[in-house]
């Protein structure tokens, strides 16, 4: 018991003077964060390096699949929220029967009637299901002059005027269709030529 | 008046400001020396490892679980540097403690025996297997629980114990024939 007494005794003081505080170099704390510094700058440049350096891509066969996916929708969307809600305006001044710019596929065309007595005056067509109230022509300042501009796609046409909602006429400047689909005389445009 | 605790200089340090890190290493780099010394043997070692683990910490700082147990968690790093770099120099000649200063202090406030003394011990320690010097180190200096080192070191609680008994009984032997001389 005496032993183990003297044991414990020799241990604490071992203990006490392993406790003895142990002086550091004067320059640790300014060693230490000058690498802490430098490992903070360090984690910048890394960080705005994985930004701005390339680097190799790996992506699966279906990942890539919904990647392209997913691109091409906002292709889509943006493509209808940037179209127009209406056609743009034409500011290009058109003289009667002229073919102007219009749409992709399709081109403008201006019809022209001269019609002093006409109180209304619309065009009708395979292009507007032949319905007289689609399509009606505005009288300009002077001489009895109606015009519109329809955007029409390639290819031949069939139309006629309405002339105060039930005359039907023919354009005089047109030639005339070979058939007469609802017994009337219509006229021929053919869109994609320069002949009107 | 400014929080200076652990868990806000770690904030601030995530925050952006590595200047915060100053006050925790000038708060635990005496404490954690004196373990790193007699670890190692050497303090141009220890002051390596101690280096080493505040560097190491500071890097990792966002992983720090819990904040307000930084101590603990510095220390396990700090222990694990020591194990790497006694291993480390395990394979070089063995060498002990020439701690000038501490040593210099001793004998300007003691006799010689002071110091002699004081060799003998860290003489000792040096004998020790690394895992018996790291126990009785965490146990009767840091004063740990062996819940506490069992954490620390990932060491079983009764492994611990047998690695503090067997080092107390090596240095009673070394020591105790140093006493009686």
């Amino acid at each position: 018991m005496h032993d183990d007494d003297q044991h414990d005794e020799l241990i604490t003081r071992i203990a006490d003077e392993l406790r003895t505080p142990v002086a550091l170099d004067p320059g640790f704390d300014a060693r230490v964060m000058a690498q802490v510094r430098r490992s903070a700058r360090a984690r910048w440049r890394l960080a705005l390096r994985w930004w701005t350096e390339p680097r190799p891509l790996r992506v699966s066969p279906l990942g890539g699949l919904a990647c392209a996916a997913g691109v091409a929708a906002l292709f889509v969307v943006g493509l209808v929220s940037l179209r127009p809600a209406s056609p743009s305006p034409i500011h290009e001044a058109v003289t009667p029967g002229k073919v102007i710019a219009a749409e992709p596929g399709t081109e403008m065309v201006q019809f022209v009637l001269v019609a002093p007595q006409a109180s209304t005056v619309s065009v009708v067509g395979d292009f507007n299901d032949w319905d007289p109230s689609r399509t009606p022509l505005q009288a300009e300042a002077a001489g009895g002059v109606w015009s519109v501009n329809v955007p029409l796609r390639s290819g031949q046409h069939q139309y006629a005027f309405v002339v105060n909602g039930k005359e039907w006429r023919p354009d005089p400047t047109a030639p005339r269709a070979v058939t007469d689909d609802f017994g009337s005389p219509n006229s021929v445009i053919v869109v994609g030529s320069k002949s009107t | 008046m400014t929080d200076r605790s652990d868990p806000a200089l770690i904030r601030q340090v995530l925050d952006g400001n590595p200047d915060a890190y100053g006050a925790l290493v000038a708060r635990y780099r005496e404490r954690y020396s004196r373990f790193a010394v007699h670890m190692l043997g050497e303090r141009e070692d220890a002051e390596e490892a101690l280096q080493d683990a505040f560097l190491r910490a500071y890097r990792s700082l966002a992983q720090c679980a819990d904040p307000a147990r930084f101590d603990a968690w510095l220390f396990r790093i700090l222990a694990n540097r020591c194990r790497t770099a006694g291993a480390r120099r395990a394979r070089r000649a063995r060498t002990f403690v020439r701690d000038e200063v501490a040593l210099g202090e001793a004998s300007a406030e003691h006799p010689a025996e002071r110091r002699e003394w004081r060799e003998e011990i860290h003489r000792a320690l040096g004998r020790l297997e690394p895992d018996q010097r790291e126990a009785f180190l965490l146990k009767h200096v840091e004063d740990l629980s062996y819940e506490e080192m069992s954490t620390l070191t990932g060491a079983g609680i009764s492994a611990l114990k047998m690695r503090v008994k067997r080092a107390c009984e090596r240095l009673r032997v070394m020591l105790g024939e140093v006493q009686h001389a």
